[in-house]
């Protein structure tokens, strides 16, 4: 995956939970609607997260498949 | 709410960290540090990690998504008292998400245990008898009117004490290196998590900090009532010390008698809740 699709997602996950924080804080939306916002952002940003940090390299193969 | 995510993924593996050091004490090892689960999951999340060509795409990476969902999900089910009924519907959705661990990579490894995953139902056959015999006490199945039912008559787990062991073998049979752990026993490698490395393998990590956060916050709440956070968390710590002395002392079980044995203990759960039933006014 691309340096760039990678820092989008990450931001996009970020900016998806702040919103839904901020929104929460002054009343906009429920609580309900801010921890579904949450719930599908916060798995997004620990894999994209993990992504845009990772170690470079690496291609791919096949594993183990019995002898 | 990100923090109680990221205070549960953390504390989780902090209790599993603790569970290795408990195991390897009582097996006279010294055993890794208690942060050393913390550590594995930073550790994973920056290797090099690409896809295996043998692997489902969609599936090998969708699954990590929908693993660290539905865990999320449960822990805002239980810090808002909500139904128990959604939080073991979640429980099960994870071994959809096993499932689709093992069978995503298209190594025979994963796949078994993938398979055991499916074999290893039998574990959740108690927990509905659980929520059966809760019911039958408490009229409810809202996790804050358990609470609220216990603050009133005292802990379940003093008043129904067989359904409580039901659950502790529940989670029991989630623990890494205890009995029923066939799911990632060692003849699988690491079972249905062979061929997740990398950040997929942190996501895993992040997965089973929560999940173990959850089901013991939740047997907390369901048979100990209302706590404060701080001694709830020291309650927590306490079962989980009990429940790897289990491990250390108890050799893994072949699938088959895992199975029975959890099929024994749902038998035996069912007269005792037939037993309620009939007698209760």
């Amino acid at each position: 995956m691309k340096k760039t699709t990678v820092t989008s997602g990450l931001a996009a996950s970020v900016i998806a939970i702040a919103a839904a924080w901020g929104l929460l804080a002054i009343g906009l939306i429920p609580l309900i609607a801010a921890e579904a916002v949450t719930v599908i952002a916060f798995p997004v940003l620990v894999l994209f997260l993990g992504l845009w940090w990772r170690a470079p390299g690496g291609e791919e193969d096949i594993p183990f498949i019995g002898y | 709410m990100i923090e109680y995510l990221v205070f549960a993924a953390a504390f989780g593996l902090l209790l599993l960290g603790l569970h290795r050091k408990v195991i390897a004490r009582i097996q006279m090892r010294p055993g890794p540090p208690v942060w050393q689960e913390i550590l594995h999951a930073l550790k994973f999340s920056f290797k090099s990690t690409w896809i295996p060509k043998t692997a489902s795409s969609t599936l090998y990476v969708g699954v990590v998504l929908v693993g660290i969902g539905i865990w999320s999900a449960a822990l805002f089910v239980v810090l808002a008292g909500e139904s128990i009924l959604i939080l073991f519907a979640i429980y099960m959705l994870h071994k959809v998400v096993e499932h689709g661990f093992g069978l995503s990579s298209g190594s025979p490894y994963g796949k078994f245990g993938g398979v055991r995953s499916v074999i290893s139902a039998a574990s959740e056959i108690p927990l509905f008898v659980t929520i059966a015999a809760i019911y039958l006490f408490t009229g409810s199945l809202l996790l804050r009117d358990i609470v609220a039912y216990q603050g009133v008559h005292g802990p379940l787990l003093l008043i129904v004490p067989p359904v409580a062991i039901a659950m502790y073998l529940v989670i029991l049979s989630k623990m890494p290196y205890g009995p029923f752990s066939i799911v990632e026993s060692k003849e699988l490698v690491s079972g249905y998590k062979t061929e997740h490395f990398g950040v997929w393998r942190a996501g895993i990590s992040v997965i089973d900090g929560t999940k173990t956060f959850v089901l013991l916050y939740a047997f907390v709440a369901i048979f100990i009532g209302a706590v404060p956070f701080w001694a709830a968390l020291i309650i927590m710590t306490l079962i989980l010390v009990s429940l790897s002395f289990v491990c250390a002392v108890t050799p893994m079980l072949s699938p088959f008698d895992s199975v029975t044995i959890q099929g024994l203990v749902t038998g035996l759960m069912l007269v005792y809740v037939g037993y309620l039933w009939w007698v209760m006014p």
